[in-house]
């Protein structure tokens, strides 16, 4: 209840997020007590992003569907045992990157060329060629630049252990705080932060070989 | 302050992660030693560098194909719950085959009385089952599409026409769990707008089931078809005091539909609880920011009524 003055005041970002997390938690319960719509609410809230993440860390469309799919049917399966002792999002989250995890580890076995991924289609392209330029036209040399950057930068990346290049993904490209990416991958921060640590040492080190 | 502890740091620095005390006086050690603030420099462009490469947002037509084909695997997905829990837990398991002998007998007690029930049912009463569906119950697995839905005029009864491996027919009540269960189906998978708009015109009559409550928000939320989501949304009116995942539903469609048609009925729907702290909030943002002026004018007025909070 709003209180103190008579105005009421226009919703703040954090009222915005703890009435998402509200509903969330409304949303949970129903699909718990089996409401498939509930829980179809509940994926649009995170499918964006959960697409998002699948998408630049396996390169592809297909294996991103994939993960996407197994994600929320395995959390459609589960829900009756998510005992909010965490966000939702954190829970979904948690699932995503272990799935991702997985799909690196076996395309680490398989020694998967780094920046080459396939379409719906099964046709394969440069992903590095797909990144969209914004400023592209105005300095084609820039442009250049800018895609040697980006293969140098997606070939170090192949370098990193899965578990380093999770915790990168989250921290640098999710933007998520390391205390939220401790719990996303079943660990403490100051380990997620020591990853990172080690992630961001290797990457420097594999730039500046490739300059 | 050590160029050490600093060097360990700056990562933590330039990704937000560093305290504000602690930040405070890194940033205050950089401004005196040169070294260190080489290598925060360093660390800022190596984001730099990454952030040349961005994320791509997936595109509206692959986030939509994803979406489909995961509501087609959660037609056939089933929740495994506490029961399911109760299957796999292995005390559970042993307390079961303590009571084993007396299962078996007891299901074949049950199955040999069944079995004589069904063979008394059917030789009293063959045939006649007037009154209630005629329709064989297909499994809903089976059926293709629904084809037309017809209710006859001063009754109940209703006639559905459907396509399994040849086009069948249903007919009986609106009460019929049967019938029921063809006009969910209908009101969410028929590419055909005009007969969802059937079936959710005529589940609106029984919206105090849950599943055809659930249905309802369904059209609502996701049906293409403007006529449909308005029928919906009529439907849900008189529950919109009572049941939060109605008003959260009309709510968002207020917030997020493109027709103002639906949203002024929405908006009218709302009108007995206005004074939620929620539809407040709501209020507030179509008063300041909805692009329709009727819907803004009515929002202002619907704000002016409300008793000021103390």
């Amino acid at each position: 209840m709003e209180r103190s003055s008579g105005i009421p005041q226009p919703p703040t970002q954090a009222h915005m997020l703890t009435q998402s997390r509200i509903d969330d938690t409304l949303l949970v319960r129903e699909a718990q007590r089996g409401s498939r719509s509930a829980f179809e609410e509940l994926v649009r809230h995170y499918d964006q992003a959960v697409l998002r993440l699948a998408l630049h860390l396996t390169g592809s469309e297909h294996e991103a569907q994939d993960i996407y799919q197994d994600a929320f049917l395995k959390a459609y399966k589960n829900i009756g045992r998510f005992r909010f002792e965490c966000s939702f999002y954190t829970w979904i989250y948690r699932i995503v990157t272990n799935l991702c995890l997985d799909n690196i580890r076996k395309k680490q076995v398989r020694k998967e060329e780094a920046p080459v991924a396939t379409d719906s289609e099964g046709e394969v392209y440069d992903i590095l060629s797909q990144v969209a330029d914004d400023r592209s036209g105005a300095d084609p040399e820039r442009d250049l630049m800018r895609r040697e950057l980006g293969g140098r930068i997606s070939r170090a990346l192949q370098k990193l252990t899965p578990r380093e290049r999770m915790v990168f993904e989250l921290k640098h490209y999710q933007g998520l705080k390391l205390r939220t990416v401790g719990e996303m991958l079943n660990t403490t921060e100051e380990t997620a932060k020591n990853t990172l640590f080690r992630a961001t040492q290797k990457l420097r080190a594999t730039l500046a070989d490739m300059r | 302050m050590k160029c050490e502890w600093v060097q360990q740091n700056v990562l933590l620095y330039v990704y937000d992660e560093l305290p504000d005390d602690a930040r405070h006086e890194l940033e205050q050690h950089v401004v005196r030693c040169k070294d260190c603030a080489a290598e925060v420099e360093s660390v800022k462009k190596f984001r730099a560098d990454f952030a040349q490469s961005p994320v791509q947002e997936p595109s509206a037509s692959f986030l939509a194909a994803s979406r489909m084909r995961l509501q087609e695997a959660l037609e056939t997905a089933e929740q495994g719950g506490w029961w399911s829990r109760l299957i796999f837990d292995p005390v559970h398991w042993l307390n079961q085959i303590r009571f084993a002998p007396a299962l078996a007998a007891a299901i074949f007690i049950i199955g040999f009385a069944g079995g004589i029930g069904a063979t008394y049912r059917l030789v009293k009463a063959p045939i006649e089952n007037p009154g209630n569906s005629t329709n064989t119950t297909p499994s809903l697995a089976s059926i293709s599409g629904v084809s037309s839905i017809i209710q006859q005029p001063g009754t109940n009864q209703v006639t559905i026409k459907f396509d399994t491996v040849s086009p069948q027919e249903a007919r009986g009540s609106l009460s019929d769990p049967n019938i029921q269960q063809l006009l969910l189906f209908a009101a969410r998978n028929n590419f055909n707008a005009g007969l969802r708009m059937d079936s959710v015109n005529l589940l609106t009559q029984q919206p105090n089931n849950q599943h055809v409550r659930e249905a309802l928000l369904y059209a609502l939320r996701y049906d293409s078809n403007t006529g449909v989501r308005l029928k919906a949304l009529e439907g849900l009116g008189p529950y919109v005091k009572d049941d939060v995942q109605v008003r959260d539903a009309v709510l968002e469609s207020l917030m997020s539909e493109s027709n103002p048609g639906i949203r002024i009925e929405a908006l009218r729907l709302l009108q007995p609880c206005a004074a939620d702290s929620s539809v407040r909030i709501v209020l507030h943002r179509l008063a300041d920011k909805d692009e329709n002026r009727y819907i803004r004018a009515q929002a202002r007025s619907m704000i002016s009524q409300l008793p000021e909070m103390n």
